[in-house]
């Protein structure tokens, strides 16, 4: 069996999930063997979140990869305002100097109209 | 007859003043991977006087810091600069990164506002360098969006770069793989915080300005 480092999610041997990734986008798994379950899953239920990352730092570094970071890609917005203090930003917006568009939610649009006539930036 | 006296006086001190004009260098990068430390670096040997403050903290630049008339010599020859340091480029601002420093929620908001300001201000004051050092941390992995997305950037708009592979002094630093990532630029590992290397850096510096 194999559990999911992340959401806990229990999945069978052979399962398309330990090869495409688990449903919470968790890539990593604890494989347990069936009659050792009870006891492993005490361990792992015990880990806190900061532990578990920790593991998934250690074996991406065993294996000489660097944590991936998903990269941003927005729709018409170039700059998402998930909530305050959350920001996500389009960079190949910016640098090619499209008119800044807040989104604020669904449907919801703040465009910068000095941004947009103003292409060149500040002149200093 | 006139045009051609014209032209040649248009010319001659065209090149005059190229040759004393202050050469505007962006220093660009993620967050953290010590800009600041470096204009500090700079500054200070040449200065005698820091820029900005630095901090463990990430976007602890969150306005466009200038100082000018930085007079760099090396080997025989001076230039003056104006130093151009700028908050981090980040595709994601998230105020509960701040809060694990310990920080208050209203002022991790606050900061997390300033920061995303500042990738703005960052990015349009690419208008006004004239070359560009990308700052990374050379502990990191370098093929992320931010760092692509610079270089890619200022290769289109024709700026001359040069890649400073930042805290070569600690243990997890590897620059052959910045060194891979980027093969077309000249990239030179440092420790801006001890000023290790620094002197290789000047030179390519000196490179670098001499490509404009």
């Amino acid at each position: 069996m194999h559990q999911c480092v992340k959401c806990s999610e229990m999945y069978d041997d052979g399962a398309m999930e330990i090869l495409k990734g688990c449903k919470c986008g968790g890539r990593f798994f604890f494989f347990m063997k069936k009659k050792d379950i009870d006891a492993v899953k005490e361990i792992t239920v015990n880990l806190t979140p900061e532990a578990k990352e920790q593991l998934e730092n250690d074996a991406m570094e065993l294996v000489g990869q660097d944590k991936e970071e998903l990269p941003v890609i927005l729709d018409l917005e170039s700059i998402r305002m998930n909530e305050p203090g959350k920001f996500e930003i389009d960079l190949i917006d910016l640098f090619n100097g499209k008119p800044l568009v807040f989104k604020l939610s669904e449907g919801k649009y703040i465009i910068d109209i000095v941004s947009t006539f103003d292409k060149d930036g500040d002149k200093r | 007859m006139i045009r051609i006296l014209r032209d040649f006086t248009k010319r001659i001190f065209g090149q005059l003043f190229r040759g004393r004009k202050q050469v505007k260098l962006g220093l660009y990068g993620p967050p953290n991977s010590g800009k600041t430390t470096l204009a500090n670096r700079i500054c200070k040997d040449w200065l005698g006087e820091e820029l900005g403050s630095a901090s463990k903290i990430p976007h602890e630049t969150r306005e466009v810091q200038v100082k000018e008339a930085v007079k760099i010599k090396s080997k025989g020859k001076e230039l003056n600069f104006n130093v151009v340091d700028t908050p981090g480029i980040a595709t994601k601002i998230d105020y509960e990164d701040f809060m694990k420093h310990k920080m208050k929620p209203q002022d991790a908001k606050k900061r997390a506002k300033e920061a995303t300001r500042g990738v703005i201000e960052a990015i349009k004051w690419l208008d006004n360098v004239d070359a560009v050092l990308v700052v990374l941390d050379a502990t990191e992995n370098p093929y992320s969006q931010v760092n692509i997305t610079i270089v890619g950037n200022l290769a289109a708009r024709k700026i001359p770069v040069m890649v400073v592979a930042n805290k070569i002094d600690l243990k997890k630093a590897k620059i052959k793989k910045v060194e891979a990532a980027f093969p077309q630029y000249d990239v030179v590992g440092i420790s801006a915080e001890n000023g290790k290397n620094m002197e290789e850096f000047y030179e390519s510096l000196f490179r670098l300005v001499n490509k404009r």
